[in-house]
């Protein structure tokens, strides 16, 4: 072997480091996701030839959609006062119930093993069921009307803000609790003065965040019979009256963009 | 002895005393009034909602019968007829909304990619931003259920891929809105040390920005994903197929047995989702230098 070669070959190794070899983890990760790609958007029939077959189809309802009817958006004034106070309710009831659930769903606040791997399980089951189940399920029980609306909303804020809540928990500043401890506090003067007063602000911000996503769910639980805007929806859809759609769709927009400001505004005084 | 004992008010004195140790309790008036006024809120809500609040009492009388023929579903031998059928059944639809929520995630993520990248302050022009975010706006607050019908029926007629593309749609507002937040809080080093060597525009948003966000914004994803499922089930209700066309249907009939073996369903899939994809997104967060703690496997599987 010649120098000369030598010295090219350490210069090249020099200016340029060798690439890693890629990881077999992710490759394999790659070509799993890839190949349930496939799988999926064969079993659900995927294809974009119909977007250029039947564009004009949708073209028609696009129109429409594109000239609301305002003067609807007060026609339906008590269905909006209907919806906010569902909102209102369930997110009242739903939040303080998620709170106490929180507690217990946390190893900070709850000591007992089993009581807290109980609790998550249940909380788990009833984050897994779609808002639309608990509609349909309360609509069963109760009737068609805002009272199943109510209930549903509730059983999907409790998940969510026992879920929110009980991981603001778990990271607490243990100091308080150390002296609540060492004053020999039980476990709810422990939780009311030693964890409640330092999850507050962020407990008080997804109250907010959850009354705007009941706003946002009222289109959902009306369609299957629960009340407030939604059913009005549901109503105009059937009678195709897509320009009294989109004006709803645009108080809605309005409605939530007024409720994230003014919460953006609340958090900012909270936190 | 305390000098201010001696002085003649000693009662008084030893009484400010006590105060001092505990000090006086801060005024509770606002606390108060905030309580007030949010009780008279939840009353007149309670007063418009126009619900018929007696009827809460079918929870009561009907929820335990149905609750009985939909635990008798669920405790039959599922390998028999017909339940061995339902359970069929179910877990397909099921596994339709799966797939649903994956294709259109997965298309709305790709498609939010560059439009995180012209939402985000520091990699495009102020009008640019202010163009992008406000179209991500008005795409996060239509409901998905608004592009389904709208758009994708009339297109794609009903069934599962007019539902995936609503949801794709859905997504990339949010997705959009989130890459480029993840891109505004990069650490410039990386950019800077582009531009220091020569790197190209594309060299320097491939390497230096799309590689410090990309483990976020894979977790985001995979975050929408396990929304998804749960948007699917409502999408179905309109015949976008999947789980909810089947619920919607069995609601209808009635058909509590087979209810309670479809709700079963949803239970199990959805958390055994839930798992799979959190597991890998505190992979994809923590990397692989830090070994994932005992505590958020447990709540993985959980």
């Amino acid at each position: 072997m010649s120098t000369s070669t030598l010295a090219g070959s350490r210069a090249d190794a020099d200016r340029r480091p060798r690439r890693p070899p890629p990881s077999k983890g992710v490759i394999a990760a790659l070509v799993v996701a890839a190949a349930f790609t496939v799988w999926a958007g064969r079993e659900i029939g995927f294809t974009l030839r119909d977007l250029a077959e039947n564009f004009a189809n949708g073209w028609v309802v696009i129109q429409q959609f594109l000239s609301p009817n305002w003067s609807f958006i007060f026609r339906v004034w008590d269905a909006w006062v209907e919806t906010i106070a569902i909102a209102v309710i369930s997110t009242c009831v739903g939040v303080i119930v998620g709170l106490v659930f929180a507690f217990m769903a946390s190893r900070v606040t709850n000591r007992s093993g089993p009581g807290y791997r109980v609790m998550k399980l249940v909380l788990s089951v009833i984050r897994s069921l779609p808002d639309i189940a608990y509609v349909l399920i309360f609509v069963a029980l109760v009737g068609i009307g805002s009272l199943a609306g109510i209930l549903a909303l509730i059983m999907f804020n409790i998940g969510i803000a026992a879920k929110l809540t009980a991981e603001t928990i778990d990271a607490v500043d243990q100091g308080p609790l150390e002296a609540a401890d060492a004053a020999g506090s039980g476990t709810f003067s422990r939780g009311r003065w030693a964890v409640l007063p330092q999850i507050m602000p962020n407990y008080l911000s997804y109250c907010l965040y959850i009354f705007e996503l009941n706003i946002r769910a009222s289109v959902i639980i009306g369609i299957a019979g629960g009340g407030g805007i939604g059913q009005v929806i549901d109503v105009q859809f059937s009678r195709f009256a897509y320009e009294n759609v989109a004006a709803i769709t645009v108080a809605i927009f309005v409605i939530v963009l007024v409720i994230d400001q003014l919460s953006q505004y609340l958090r900012r005084r909270f936190v | 002895m305390n000098a201010r004992d001696e002085t003649p008010a000693n009662a008084t004195a030893s009484a400010g005393r006590a105060s001092a140790v505990r000090p006086q309790e801060p005024s509770k008036a606002r606390s108060t009034l905030v309580w007030i006024a949010l009780l008279l809120v939840f009353a007149g809500a309670a007063f418009l909602s126009d619900a018929r609040w007696s009827q809460i009492i079918g929870i009561f009388t009907d929820g335990g019968k149905y609750l009985v023929l939909m635990a008798e579903g669920l405790f039959q031998n599922p390998l028999q007829e017909p339940q061995s059928e339902q359970w069929t059944l179910a877990f397909e639809r099921m596994m339709e909304s799966v797939y649903m929520a994956w294709v259109g995630t997965l298309l709305g993520a790709l498609i939010s990619v560059p439009f995180g990248f012209l939402a985000a302050r520091n990699v495009s022009g102020p009008v640019t931003v202010q163009v992008t975010r406000a179209f991500l706006n008005l795409i996060r607050a239509v409901p998905e259920l608004v592009f389904a019908i709208v758009i994708m029926l009339p297109i794609f007629g009903f069934g599962p891929l007019a539902g995936a593309l609503a949801l794709g749609v859905g997504a990339v507002g949010t997705l959009g809105k989130l890459t480029a937040e993840a891109l505004e809080g990069i650490d410039a080093g990386p950019v800077e040390a582009g531009q220091a060597s020569g790197a190209s525009r594309w060299s320097i948003l491939r390497w230096a920005y799309w590689t410090q966000v990309l483990p976020e914004v894979l977790a985001f994803w995979l975050y929408r994903f396990e929304i998804n499922i749960r948007a699917s089930a409502v999408l179905g209700v309109i015949g976008a197929g999947g789980i909810g066309s089947l619920l919607s249907q069995l609601f209808g009939q009635r058909e509590w047995e087979q209810i309670g073996i479809t709700l079963a369903v949803v239970i199990i899939v959805t958390i055994g989702v839930d798992a799979i994809s959190g597991a890998i997104r505190h992979r994809i967060i923590a990397g692989s230098g830090r070994s994932v703690s005992t505590e958020e496997k447990a709540e993985a599987t959980v």
